[in-house]
């Protein structure tokens, strides 16, 4: 598996660590209760098909990324900057 | 029909055209007293100790494809109880004590052998962490050897005691650990329950989980709609999918484990190794193959294959550890689905809707678990009461933080086990 | 107190040849890191005025041999042969990194053929031209590694990691050496 990094390119899995559910991007208020921070921190929905998670090119630029890929295929469709992405929730 | 040394002279004897189907390949019933989804170890186990300790034999076990067709079938067939907390090792104690009484239950060939595994350490902190853990083991009940690094050379002598990087320093040997044939557990308890009366039922996917008022009632298959008041998803893998027909999102990621087997060699490792530097342990099947895997391929994924760097550094460990191996041809490599929970320890629990249960989150290492869960969530689905050794196992441990077991003590967290 | 003598990483691993690949260890002088915190043209017009360099792209080095300003990740270069001016700390974060660094020149006919066996990278001279720089891996390190010339690498590993390189790189040189043979 091959990721387009925006600011490094095409490069390798093996560059990248993996952090795992976007939803990570959405942290809840410190006192939004047990439930949304179990949501936020544990519950998934761990779809068999199309997901968007987090990697971090820990050996390229050092960016994080939100990637939009296929969890049966292993195909890529999209691979944006996370903090476009968080911008763009803000 | 009964196996015996007798009966397996007398069909050698006249062609062996005595030997029947080892199970029945049922019919859908309309209604069942409980059902259980997914026909792999832990399904198959669960129907056999339901019907076996609670005389419930009115049940059926509903697989969507062929039974022990998933990672029951593809596993690097680990037996061992060497855990270190509390909910763990009682758990995997009792399993174990299930595994070695388990051929004569089931009358039935698993191939279990207590050769004995040997997990590696490599430096003084590793020892240390070993140690403890072998007297947890020990106060357990189960056994546990520490051995220094000559203690270690008889068992192993082939290991590269030269590595200046990764010295071996000693490992803890847990004589009772060993390996079983994976597919005949399997078959061993499709077996077992088949002749109670438990319909196995094959080819038959779920797709829609009946729930009215909070109570279950039954679920709709591709082979029509069963009711029953009591529903068990055992579908470890695919646990998320099958839980989101019941409304209910898991703390669970799925990930590949990949696991390789070389080409039938002459026995020459007579153990279960792990190495503690690299991620990495093997066996040798009683066919000869050396069986041996590494970690997760670390991102979610259901593609049942696994990618090349992680293949890479499971040969490059065994290599460190072990370089005789280095011209062995491997034959054949695959990819299991892991439920990953974020502590790493599985999950037997009621859920929030009446009648239906769960029991998933094996994480690496179910293939031990099969008779411990089994006979954990049957108790559970019968009587409605945890059983004692799987009583930690709780669904809501993570939305209140208490009782997380991390095993690893890398933090409860998805991409952390 | 005692004289304490200054040695380099590689010192007793280096240099050495193999086949057609020469490994040497390079003294490049200060090496300072520079993580943009404000404009990148800012710090890339400080740096032109006091050091004749500009702030590289991504994947880019500028300078030459005694000056160098290379790309390091997102927002981040370091500037290697001159101690930097106290202008860019205005723009970004300035941070001696001399000690932290090991850096190797790998050169000759095969150099590429013999990183090719460590860096998912592709490396050729087609893709990667003299001045392109990567950060990547070696092996299982991190590193940056930047065309010098035509037939020339710079690498750069953490210190500590050093003679893990070496032997690396020493590993695959015999490999491609052997092939050609």
């Amino acid at each position: 598996m091959r990721l387009d990094c925006p600011i490094c390119g095409s490069r390798d899995r093996r560059e990248f660590y993996y952090q795992g559910d976007a939803v990570m991007l959405a942290r809840p208020a410190v006192d939004a209760g047990a439930d949304a921070w179990d949501r936020y921190l544990h519950l998934r929905d761990n779809p068999a098909g199309q997901t968007r998670d987090l990697w971090h090119h820990e050996a390229g630029c050092g960016a994080w990324l939100v990637v939009t890929r296929d969890t049966v295929t292993h195909a890529v469709s999209a691979v944006e900057l996370a903090s476009d992405v968080k911008g763009a929730m803000a | 029909m009964r196996f015996s040394g007798l009966r397996v002279l007398r069909e050698g004897l006249t062609g062996n055209k005595g030997w029947a189907p080892h199970w029945r390949d049922a019919e859908p019933k309309a209604e069942y007293d409980a059902i259980i989804i997914g026909g792999g170890g832990h399904g198959l186990s669960t129907a056999y100790y339901l019907a076996k300790e609670h005389g419930l034999t009115n049940i059926a076990v509903l697989e969507k494809g062929y039974l022990g067709g998933g990672n029951v079938g593809r596993n690097t067939t680990i037996v061992r109880a060497n855990y270190f907390l509390q909910g763990n090792s009682e758990f995997y104690s009792h399993s174990l004590k299930l595994w070695e009484g388990l051929e004569e239950d089931l009358n039935y060939n698993v191939m279990h052998s207590q050769r004995g595994l040997i997990n590696l350490f490599h430096s003084d902190g590793q020892r240390d962490a070993f140690a403890r853990r072998g007297n947890s083991m020990i106060n357990q009940g189960d056994d546990a050897v520490l051995l220094d690094r000559e203690g270690v050379r008889k068992y192993l002598p082939y290991l590269d005691f030269d590595n200046v990087r990764f010295p071996i320093y000693g490992g803890l040997l847990h004589p009772r650990g060993g390996t079983a044939r994976h597919d005949a557990v399997a078959w061993g308890y499709a077996r077992g329950a088949s002749d109670r009366g438990v319909d196995l039922i094959q080819q038959c996917e779920v797709t829609g989980i009946d729930i009215e008022n909070g109570q279950v009632r039954g679920v709709q298959t591709t082979r029509g709609a069963i009711r029953a008041k009591k529903v068990g998803i055992v579908v470890a893998g695919r646990s998320g999918q099958v839980a989101a027909m019941a409304g209910m999102r898991l703390p669970i990621e799925s990930h590949v484990l990949q696991a390789f087997v070389t080409e039938g060699l002459k026995p020459c490792i007579d153990h279960v190794v792990s190495f503690g530097m690299g991620h990495f342990y093997i066996s040798q099947s009683d066919k000869g193959g050396l069986v041996f895997g590494g970690d997760l391929d670390f991102y979610a994924s259901y593609a049942s294959r696994g990618n090349l760097p992680m293949a890479e550094h499971v040969m490059e460990a065994g290599m460190t550890l072990m370089p005789m191996i280095g011209k062995a041809k491997v034959l054949r490599s695959w990819g299991g689905i892991m439920d990953m929970t974020p502590d790493g320890s599985p999950i037997i629990d009621q859920t929030d809707t009446k009648g239906l249960f769960i029991d998933c989150g094996w994480c690496y290492g179910g293939f031990k678990a099969v008779p411990g869960s089994g006979f954990s969530f049957a108790h559970l689905m019968a009587t409605g009461n945890h059983h004692a050794p799987a009583a930690k196992f709780r669904l809501d441990r993570f939305r209140t933080g208490v009782g997380l077991m991390d095993e690893e003590g890398t933090g409860s967290q998805h991409n952390l086990h | 107190m005692a004289e304490l003598k200054a040695r380099t990483a590689c010192e007793d691993a280096l240099p050495c040849e193999i086949g057609a690949t020469q490994l040497v260890e390079l003294d490049l002088g200060p090496i300072t890191s520079v993580m943009v915190w404000g404009s990148e043209q800012d710090v890339s017009a400080a740096m032109k005025t006091a050091h004749g360099v500009s702030f590289p792209k991504p994947n880019r080095s500028n300078g030459t041999d005694a000056t160098r300003c290379v790309w390091f990740g997102r927002n981040q270069a370091v500037l290697i042969g001159v101690a930097p001016d106290a202008s860019l700390g205005e723009h970004a974060a300035v941070v001696d990194q001399s000690d932290a660094w090991s850096a190797v020149s790998l050169s000759g006919g095969t150099a590429e053929d013999a990183l090719a066996r460590l860096v998912p990278v592709d490396l050729r001279r087609a893709q990667f031209k003299r001045g392109h720089t990567v950060r990547t891996q070696v092996g299982h390190m991190m590193t940056s590694v930047t065309r010098t010339g035509p037939d020339s690498f710079m690498i750069l590993v953490f210190r500590s990691m050093a003679v893990t390189l070496i032997h690396e790189l020493k590993q695959a040189m015999q490999s491609v050496a052997a092939r050609r043979a």
